[in-house]
């Protein structure tokens, strides 16, 4: 009895000292990534509406819809996290239950739905937790190795293993305590017979079975065993604090409060990831307007040059980063050698927000992907901190802050790097220089003539009207046909652009275009970061539709649908623009156009390409696809990746109009994902993805024929012309 | 010490060219720009500016009132100043009446240590530009650059062609003339932009800087253009297809009639 005692007097002083230290930590940490996040620039609107904001964060942790790629972790992870929530107060009445161990928790103690919610969440938790711990080991990876061969396939290379292995060991052990204190409850109240009701099965679902087991110890033992686990409990999870409060970049442990805020303070009020349109760049706070170009501050700066330039939600994004590599895993750059990862990015910028010191496992990864990490605070990005090549060589395809669980928004940062390179530094990769003449004075990468832009339709046996030459106003029409660059310049481009354009005509549709009076979207010069080339193309495009009343478009091009439809809009320009794929697809619906299957012995197997602007950044991966179903009368044959996991073709970012020199090539490993699927046609539905895909086929002996939509819908339509009686695909 | 840097304005050599009736350049047809052989020249300009202590880029041109499109250009691309001879009597002038109002504009203008010039303009490309300032001036002509340099108040470049690679000094002031080997034109950032706008062009006319109407306009001109011959559109190459060696006579007898 003694003994007893003394183990619980041991157990309560421990209990209590580590609590004070760790609480004492962890504010001082907690206040700390405070004053870091908050010295940030202005995020202006992240705040606010309270009541939208919530709404949406409520709805994205508790479906986890980030996950659902991930079946198996989204379902560990989430039954971890509610045990997370639930476990909360059971830890404040653990104080009591170390000197008390009968004590409950006020109003839900012994409530049979609360205790059956405990039962459940703890052996749930402590399954889930082994689980997610296996598939941390399953994706094993070895920085200390890195410098020879990098392991690109783990996504956890560059995570930091031993935080990762803490929290989840700090997670097991308080749940097995848990476990522990119910089983034990239960056999003290389960033996005595005016207590058996309530220590049965019914209040102990799961542990009064295991209880059985103790029912011959004596009620001191079971009350010291009690305690024990209590104070177990309590100083695991008070080491867990301490640590955590003591390393402020230990994001993976973090991410349980600042993810919240994180998702919270996300770009996209309606849930969809930061994607689409680029985010403006704030000059002062304020979005940079080429047209107010004489209201600007002399010491203006553009873009983002050192930590301190980030608003607090870039902050806030770098210290959320559970580590978790699903960025890492599809980014087509890191796998295909690339030196970019989207979370060594991330990592390298919060240890940089922190003054500079990376653990073991980045610092290994930063290194082997050719970066000096350097510890003053006061250096510029890059290169010291962002590896040049990592920063050109992302292709924005938006995979990773697609995948991101806390919302981070990769896309945007690297942009926002890009635009200190460019229109402060002026440095980038020497390519870029003869696409920025080009498209400052020809309007289009190629530096081709713009009075060339309609030759095009040239031959063409119809008629293709030209808004101010043969039509006065948009209202008159349809669609305005946005052409785009590739549309109009490039061999490829042109020939879809005819297709399509024969294909409106076939189905009565009344449409125009700009002819030479449309000038490149500015896509490529805005994801390279050269924004005053990129509002200098819109504001000669935005004023050249107003002109003519232009509100609804039609576009081949994925990057001119997201440029005028999405980004326009930031420079108080409005439209409705479609893909043509959607347009299409609807045209086919309404029975204007009817495609015919080719006969059967004709038939080939059809692989879908999703654009990176089609599919992850606007939304559409249905409409491409039930076209081809009609047109081939079978559905599509999938890649490894597709839809929203879709892997880039290359071309994003600018980067068509830059060498890849290092690794492989995007678009040969793409190629090699669609000729693994056996199918003889790659078809897609963009102008970018058809030059990068086509040149990947020409580079190999036997290999798919790559074809826009566009064409393959146009051979359909045209057998049904030429062979009326033949059914149709569509009942 | 001034690096004077001449500059043109001319047609897009990428557009479509048209000619007037009098074999001129059509100048309301396609876009016209700063000279591209004309920007490495301003980029040496600029680099040699930069390893100097007390170096300023001045850029000259002669050409219409447009003309000063180049200049802003170089002007962003981060030139000090620049100064535009315009004057309605130049229209016409050949590349010695140009040179004149140039040279003129060299003497008007203080402390020039270097002239430099692209290796050639890149409508009318007689390329004897650099050779008649340098004549005229009296200074020693440094080239088709592809490197220049000022070292221990010696001009230095290095000039490579068929014979093999030549280094050549003299002492400022003297003309230089840079090839498109020099290196690549920079990109002006957009706070050169910003900043550039701040910069003026001026602007002068014949009688400011002291040159005479005789010497330049199409009435002076000793270069007279009399036909104007588009070139030929190119024949298709002949493409032989061989899987097994068969065609080897086809191609020894295309090489043969091709070196004959």
């Amino acid at each position: 009895m003694k003994l007893l005692l003394f183990v619980v007097a041991i157990a309560v002083t421990v209990a209590v000292a580590v609590t004070l230290a760790a609480v004492a930590l962890f504010v001082r940490g907690a206040l700390t990534l405070y004053r870091r996040i908050a010295a940030g620039a202005p995020s202006p609107g992240r705040l606010g509406p309270v009541g939208p904001r919530l709404g949406a964060m409520i709805t994205e942790i508790l479906s986890h819809r980030r996950f659902s790629a991930r079946p198996l972790v989204r379902v560990a992870h989430w039954v971890v996290m509610v045990s997370f929530i639930l476990l909360v107060p059971t830890l404040a009445i653990a104080y009591v239950q170390v000197l008390a161990p009968d004590a409950e928790l006020p109003l839900v103690g012994g409530w049979v739905v609360w205790q059956w919610l405990l039962e459940l969440f703890s052996v749930g938790g402590l399954l889930a937790i082994v689980t997610l711990f296996v598939v941390r080991l399953r994706h094993r990876s070895d920085p200390d190795d890195a410098a020879a061969a990098r392991d690109w396939r783990s996504r956890f290379f560059g995570s930091t293993r031993w935080q990762a292995y803490f929290v989840e060991a700090v997670i097991a052990v308080v749940l097995v305590c848990v476990l522990v204190m119910h089983t034990l409850r239960s056999a003290a109240l389960a033996r005595y017979p005016e207590t058996a009701a309530d220590g049965g099965w019914a209040h102990y679902p799961l542990t009064f079975w295991a209880g059985q087991l103790f029912w011959n110890l004596s009620p001191a033992a079971l009350d010291a065993g009690i305690s024990t686990a209590a104070a177990l409990k309590i100083i695991t999870s008070m080491i867990w604090l301490g640590v955590v409060g003591y390393a402020t970049t230990m994001s993976v442990a973090w991410h349980r409060f600042l993810g919240v805020v994180n998702v919270y303070a996300r770009r996209e009020r309606d849930g969809r990831p930061a994607l689409g349109a680029a985010t403006p760049m704030l000059v002062d706070g304020k979005p940079f307007d080429i047209r107010d170009i004489d209201d600007l501050d002399e010491d203006a700066t553009f873009g983002i040059g050192s930590i301190d330039e980030f608003g607090w939600k870039g902050l806030l994004d770098f210290a959320s980063c559970t580590e978790c590599g699903r960025c890492q895993d599809l980014c087509p750059a890191w796998n295909t050698g690339k030196p970019l990862s989207p979370k060594l990015v991330t990592l390298a910028l919060r240890d940089q927000a922190a003054g500079g010191a990376h653990t073991g496992d980045v610092f290994a990864a930063l290194r082997s992907s050719g970066v000096q990490p350097a510890g003053a605070a006061e250096a510029g990005l890059v290169p010291t901190v962002i590896n040049p090549d990592a920063l050109w060589a992302c292709t924005t395809c938006g995979a990773c802050t697609d995948q991101c669980p806390v919302d981070i928004e990769h896309v945007d940062h690297l942009i926002n790097l890009r635009r200190h390179e460019v229109m402060v530094k002026s440095d980038f990769p020497e390519e870029f220089g003869s696409l920025y003449g080009n498209l400052d004075t020809k309007g289009n990468p190629w530096g081709l003539p713009p009075r060339q832009r309609f030759d095009w339709a040239k031959g063409l046996e119809f008629e293709v009207p030209v808004l101010g030459v043969d039509v006065t106003s948009a209202a008159e029409v349809d669609y305005v046909l946005w052409v785009g660059c590739s549309g109009a310049y490039d061999e490829k481009g042109k020939k879809t652009t005819r297709a399509f354009a024969e294909l409106l005509h076939l189905a009565g549709v009344r449409f125009a275009v700009l002819g030479e009076a449309e000038t490149c979207c500015g896509d490529s010069a805005r994801r390279t970061g050269n924004e005053a080339t990129y509002q200098g193309l819109a504001v000669q495009n935005i004023e050249t539709m107003a002109e003519f009343g232009v509100t609804k478009v039609v576009a081949s091009c994925a990057h001119c649908l997201n440029t005028v439809g999405r980004e326009y809009a930031q420079l108080g320009a409005s439209y409705t623009v479609e893909h043509h794929t959607q347009v299409l697809n609807r045209l086919i619906r309404e029975g204007r156009l009817n495609p015919v299957a080719p006969p059967e012995e004709e038939r080939v197997a059809i692989t879908y390409h999703d654009p990176c602007y089609l599919g992850r950044h606007n939304g559409e991966t249905s409409a491409p696809r039930e076209l081809l179903a009609a047109v081939a009368a079978a559905p599509v044959v999938e890649m490894e990746h597709h839809g929203t996991q879709s892997m880039c073709c290359g071309a994003g970012g600018g980067r068509m109009w830059a060498e890849e020199s290092l690794g492989t090539r995007i678009n040969a490993a793409r190629m090699d994902e669609a000729v693994a699927t056996g199918a003889a046609t790659v078809a897609t539905a963009c102008p970018f993805c058809s030059i990068m895909l086509g040149d990947a086929a020409a580079g190999r002996d036997a290999a798919p024929a790559v074809t826009d939509v566009a064409h393959l819908v146009l051979a359909g339509v045209k057998r049904g012309l030429d062979n009326p009686t033949q059914p149709k695909t569509e009942d | 010490m001034k690096i004077l840097t001449c500059v043109k304005y001319v047609p897009d050599a990428g557009d479509e060219v048209g000619f007037d009736s009098d074999l001129r350049l059509g100048r309301t047809g396609p876009s016209s720009k700063l000279s591209e052989l004309d920007e490495y020249a301003v980029e040496q300009a600029l680099r040699l500016k930069a390893t100097m202590d007390d170096a300023t880029v001045t850029v000259l041109s002669v050409g219409p009132a447009d003309a000063e499109v180049a200049l802003r250009k170089a002007l962003q691309m981060g030139a000090d100043e620049a100064v535009l001879i315009s004057d309605g009597a130049i229209a016409g002038s050949d590349v010695f009446g140009t040179a004149a109002v140039l040279i003129a504009a060299a003497k008007h203008l203080d402390e020039v240590g270097l002239v430099m010039c692209g290796m050639s303009s890149t409508d009318a490309g007689v390329g004897a530009l650099p050779a008649l300032l340098a004549d005229a001036l009296g200074w020693p002509l440094l080239s088709n650059a592809a490197e220049v340099s000022v070292e221990d108040g010696q001009a230095r470049i290095v000039r490579t062609d068929e014979v093999g690679t030549r280094v050549v000094t003299a002492a400022p002031p003297a003309v230089v003339s840079v090839t498109d080997q020099s290196g690549e034109p920079r990109y002006p950032s957009f706070k050169d932009v910003l900043a550039a706008k701040k910069k003026s062009v001026t602007t002068l006319g014949l009688a400011e800087v002291g040159v005479s109407a005789d010497l330049v306009g199409a009435g002076a001109a000793r270069v007279q253009v009399t036909a104007v011959v588009r070139n030929p559109e190119r024949a298709a190459g002949r493409v032989i297809v061989d899987v097994d060696g068969s065609s080897v006579d086809d191609i020894v007898e295309f090489l043969a009639a091709a070196t004959k």
